[in-house]
């Protein structure tokens, strides 16, 4: 870590207004300061901002200073959303870390967050070591020649899936953005993560009203059974009517280099039977365009039979 | 008394772990690490570290601490850092930064500028497997490569060819750490010439030889203390690169030095478990007597060929009777962090091949896995004319196959839900050994008694088994007993390794006790004494004459002492010329797999074990207990992560984030249970090591329950979704 200046300020206008990096609950960014792979000169505790409430009106709002186990404890919550959050991290990470912090975390990628190694992301240019080396839990959609780092949020899995927006804030005055397209692919600069101008602020998440979204959940797959990054996720919600898919919404997490969103499976979804062999006809179709690297051919397979397990705990849960 | 002596220190956060002892003046070392595998360090850049805030000193290999070389007869050689300039593995330490505060010297050392010339860097084993050199483990009395054959076989192969069923597999299994929940670490402080150093470890006293080997002091004047550790599991046995440092740099700055690993330097600036290869044949008759058994196994080391992973030697020499054996061990020196002990070194990742493939066998066999392991009952290692001291491992079997359900068992396995349900077993055996122990006891005249020794309990029980033993050799209540351990100033002994500490220091206490009993009694009946010149006999605490009695502590009292100090030593003796000794166990595991996501969970664990007497079944049950867990690990969760394409032979995982060991909701509840036959042919106490056996056959088990579950043979470890998704 670097000596670093730490300021508070008191007001949006004040933190978006100066120079600096805002610190939420710290999780990702005191433990990357640590490691040498973000040296902020200035650090801007947030933690004094009104950014906070859980709003289950009309939709759904959430204050970016919200934490990750007040939000999946909340009973307005759509079950895919706690179900998410609850299955991220440990308790006592839940218990500090924010949901604003959440979207912006970094990648887990072995080679960003050791200093030692080159890494386009980490320092645009130097290299991607990733791409032959160890990438078991690396991406296969969404990448490029120069970086196939996955996004790591579960709870942006489940965002996406449910078209959330982010409103933020900034010099310029407040703007809202599709959660879907915040996030960039790295294509040729991986090293730009998502749409956020100099200064800008996520104030609060938004999720639109969908009535059916109470038949959700999320499927994590994973090395162990608890506090650990998804190999591959996916987050379902869908609308049962005699039998027949009404309307759906599937995204995919662990597989990709931003939260992954389904459209051709949800296609494939819709007017068919909520039956596991039409569930698995559709899910086939999650991998096309897909490209595994040396280590992790296997999502390809896998990843079709999380979004079916999905698939099938709601159809369960919608009898 | 509380069950575990320590624990309510240890939960309330009394108990003063090494790096809690902090002292005035005291200065914090950061441990400085290479970044490639391979090559010569041509140049540090210090200026930035030494002026930065705080910065005291930089030591490196071109401004080194006086440190020489070491060396011990049952350790060979210990790596002490900053002598050279060769770099043989990514994260070796290379440099040493002393600053006023930890913070300090953290942010300085990141400011170390290195050059190295690199060289290529050999770090895949499977590459190394052709070029491999055969090697005889260090702690094991035989050639590598060992062949028995009945009379009138000349070759292993026609063995082979002579069997009706043969089964044949190549096994590995993944490098690991023994992470302990205390790093490496250590607070020096040098004080008129004398050196003092607290340091979790596995004993105080070879420490202390080493460091003072290092420092070229007399070994008098150095102390170790170590009253707590946070876990070793055989990685803390030899001194630690910073403690070296932390000695070395407080001589050189006269003042205290504290300094820790960080964990992800835990993974490769200590020394860990080798990854193996292993190659198994079985032959059999078609009632699954065993004909001949082959195992043949390469471990990965370092460059400098330190340490052999017994797997053959560990296991098939001695498991199974069979009529023909041929076992050899080869290493492979690789650009890796060093290797070393670690809990079942050899058993652990050698019962993993070997059970496996009995599981294997006992499918081609058509037959149950625990009737051909009964078939095959060993009474003595094969060729070896020492038959085993007390063994009990079919009743194992049969109390563990009843517990468990065994019965229920189906060969393909049941399903439940959208899971797959499999049973699967293993044998558990952990060699009973002792190592030279003295333990000191004093009577005092307050009537409570001193029992210490220079060992170590790491989590294993031992400061508990030291009241309970003491309490029993002396016939008083075990409350009566203050217990010292951790401490190169008292008797050297119970050191914590290979599963000895109980054995050793236990038949230790035995005979200081009689010596300490019969020194009161001649004290007792000494002339002006309360006893004079009386028949005297000891019971109860008690001294008893003719018609009267007194506590040892008035006997003290009325003789004007203050207490009464005898040493007992053991070591092991001729039994080990009369018989072949080690702990039995059965283990039993149930699986269940995802029928579509492919998760591997253990829902089911129970180990039946054999190990002797046992003196505190709550200590012993969680000494089983945890190395079941261990088991779990090895099987499903642990292992180094270095990419084929890892040309800088990094780890990739190094930390608790990457490299996974099971939460609490991976492990279900589990059952050990004992036969209780106390092996008096092997100590005076009878009882035999529990530390490391809990975790032999476990990852077997788990193998053979995913393959009961889903009919795939899985022959690695860790075992992965992508192993399972066929
Ligand atoms: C061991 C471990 C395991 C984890 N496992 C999981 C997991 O399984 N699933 C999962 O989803 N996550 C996981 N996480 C990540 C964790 O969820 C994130 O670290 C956490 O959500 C970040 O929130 P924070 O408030 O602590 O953010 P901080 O660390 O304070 O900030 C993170 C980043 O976001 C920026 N930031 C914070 N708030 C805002 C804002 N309002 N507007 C703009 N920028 C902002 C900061 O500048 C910083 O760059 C894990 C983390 C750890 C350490
Ligand atoms: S995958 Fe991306 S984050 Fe990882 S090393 Fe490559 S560029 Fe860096």
């Amino acid at each position: 870590m670097r000596p670093f200046e730490l300021a508070a300020p008191a007001t949006v206008g004040e933190a978006t207004g100066s120079t600096g990096t805002f610190l939420a609950g710290g999780t990702t960014l005191v433990d990357l300061m640590k490691l040498n792979v973000v040296t902020p000169h200035r650090v801007l505790d947030i933690n004094g901002l009104p950014l906070h409430g859980i709003d289950t009106g009309d939709g759904l709002r959430i204050g970016a200073l919200e934490r990750m186990a007040d939000i999946a404890a909340h009973p307005g919550v759509y079950p895919v959303i706690s179900r998410a959050l609850l299955l991220s991290a440990s308790q006592q990470l839940r218990n500090m870390a924010s949901i604003g912090g959440n979207l912006m975390q970094r990648t887990r990628c072995t080679y960003f967050r050791d200093v030692s190694m080159p890494c386009n992301r980490r320092e645009p240019g130097s290299g991607c070591p990733a791409t032959t080396g160890t990438n078991r839990m690396h991406a296969v959609f969404g990448t490029s020649g120069s970086c196939v780092a996955t996004h790591a949020s579960d709870v942006a899995v489940a965002l996406a899936a449910l078209d959330a927006e982010v409103r933020l804030a900034g010099p310029d005055g407040e703007r809202t953005v599709r959660l879907t397209d915040f996030y960039r692919t790295p294509a040729g600069s991986p090293e730009i993560e998502h749409d956020l101008r100099q200064g800008e602020l996520i104030t609060e998440i938004v999720v639109p009203r969908l009535d059916w979204a109470g038949r959700s959940t999320y499927v994590k797959v994973r090395d162990r059974q608890s506090y650990e990054f998804a190999l591959c996720s996916a987050a379902v919600a869908m609308d049962v009517r005699d039998g027949i898919v009404a309307d759906v919404r599937v995204a995919a997490g662990g597989v990709a280099t931003v939260p992954w969103r389904l459209p051709s499976v949800e296609a494939a979804l819709r007017g068919r039977p909520a039956t596991e062999e039409s569930f698995a006809v559709a899910a086939a179709l999650a991998t096309d365009g897909a490209k595994p690297l040396a280590d992790n051919a296997f999502k390809l397979s896998l990843l079709p039979r999380t979004i079916v397990r999905a698939l099938l705990e709601v159809t369960e849960r919608s009898r | 008394m509380p069950a575990r002596l320590d624990a309510p220190m240890k939960v309330t956060g009394d108990a003063k772990y090494a790096m809690d002892h902090n002292f005035p003046g005291m200065a914090y070392g950061y441990v400085v690490v290479s970044t490639i595998a391979h090559g010569e360090i041509e140049s540090m850049d210090v200026t930035a570290t030494k002026s930065a805030p705080g910065v005291l000193e930089v030591y490196s290999p071109f401004d080194p601490l006086a440190l020489g070389p070491v060396s011990t007869p049952m350790f060979g050689e210990t790596w002490v850092p900053l002598r050279d300039k060769e770099v043989t593995y990514a994260g070796q330490p290379i440099g040493f930064v002393v600053a006023e505060t930890f913070e300090q010297a953290r942010d300085a050392a990141m400011l170390v500028g290195v050059s190295y010339r690199e060289l290529p860097a050999l770090t895949s084993l499977v590459d190394g497997l052709d070029t491999a050199v055969a090697m005889a483990p260090g702690h094991v009395d035989e050639p590598p490569e060992l062949t028995v054959l009945e009379e009138g076989v000349s070759s292993i192969e026609e063995a082979f060819a002579a069997s009706a069923v043969v089964v044949d597999a190549t096994y590995r299994t993944a490098a690991q750490n023994h992470v302990p929940m205390e790093p490496h670490s250590a607070v020096a402080v040098w004080e008129a010439g004398e050196l003092t150093v607290y340091s979790g470890n596995q004993g105080a006293h070879l420490p202390a030889l080493e460091l003072s080997m290092a420092l070229g002091l007399e070994p008098s004047a150095v102390r170790v203390v170590n009253p707590f550790v946070g876990g070793a599991f055989g990685g803390k046995g030899q001194t630690s690169a910073p403690a070296f440092l932390a000695a070395a740099a407080s001589r050189r700055l006269g003042r205290p030095v504290k300094a820790s690993l960080t964990r992800e330097q835990v993974f490769t600036a200590t020394a860990g478990r080798a990854a193996t290869v292993q190659q198994i044949t079985l032959g059999a008759d078609r009632d699954g007597t065993l004909i001949a058994l082959r195992h043949d196994s390469w471990c990965s080391t370092d460059i400098a060929g330190s340490f052999i992973e017994p797997t053959s030697h560990g296991t098939s020499r001695k498991w199974y009777a069979t009529r023909n054996l041929a076992i050899s061990q080869k290493i492979v020196p690789l650009h890796l962090p060093p290797t070393t002990y670690m809990r079942a070194p050899g058993e652990a990742p050698g019962s993993f091949a070997l059970e496996s493939a009995m599981d294997e066998l006992a499918e081609a066999l058509g037959m149950d896995p625990i009737e051909l392991r009964r078939r095959n009952n060993s009474l003595a290692p094969p060729g070896r004319d020492l038959p085993w001291s007390s063994k009990h491992l079919d009743e194992c079997f049969r109390i563990g196959a009843d517990r468990f359900g065994w019965a229920g068992r189906t060969p393909g396995g049941r399903a439940d839900g959208d899971w797959l349900v499999g049973m699967g077993v293993a044998v558990a055996m952990f060699p009973a050994q002792r190592f030279p122990a003295s333990v000191g006891i004093t009577l005092n005249a307050d009537g409570t008694v001193d029992v210490q020794t220079g060992g170590a309990d790491p989590g294993t029980g031992l400061l508990t088994v030291l009241s309970l033993v003491g309490a029993e050799s002396l016939d008083i209540a075990a409350d009566r007993i203050r217990p010292r351990i951790g401490d190169s100033a008292l008797p050297p002994g119970g050191m914590s390794a290979g599963s000895t500490a109980t054995a050793s220091a236990g038949t230790a206490i035995m005979a200081g006790a009689a010596q300490v009993i019969g020194e009161l009694l001649t004290l007792a009946a000494s002339p002006g004494a309360p006893f004079a010149g009386e028949e005297v006999t000891y019971a109860d605490g008690r001294v008893h004459g003719q018609g009267h009695t007194m506590t040892f502590g008035e006997v003290l009292r009325a003789t004007g002492r203050p207490g009464l100090t005898a040493v007992g030593s053991s070591a092991p003796g001729e039994e080990m010329t009369k018989r072949s000794f080690s702990s039995f166990g059965a283990q039993f595991v149930e699986v269940r797999v995802h029928r579509l996501t492919r998760e591997a969970r253990v829902s089911r664990m129970l180990g039946v074990f054999d190990g002797g007497r046992i003196i505190n079944h709550q200590t012993a049950r969680n000494q089983l207990m945890g190395g079941m867990i261990w088991g779990v690990s090895a099987a499903l969760h642990e292992g180094f992560e270095i990419g084929v394409g890892e040309v800088r032979g990094r780890v990739a995982n190094a930390d608790l984030a990457g490299y996974l060991i099971p939460v609490n909701a991976d492990i279900p509840d589990i059952d050990v249970h004992f036969v209780e036959y106390p092996d008096t042919l092997h100590n005076d106490l009878g009882a035999r090591g529990l530390g490391e056996i809990g975790t032999v056959g476990v990852a077997a088990a788990v193998a053979n329950a995913i393959h009961n579950a889903t009919g795939i043979r899985v022959r690695h470890i860790p075992i992965r979704i992508e192993d399972l998704l066929a």
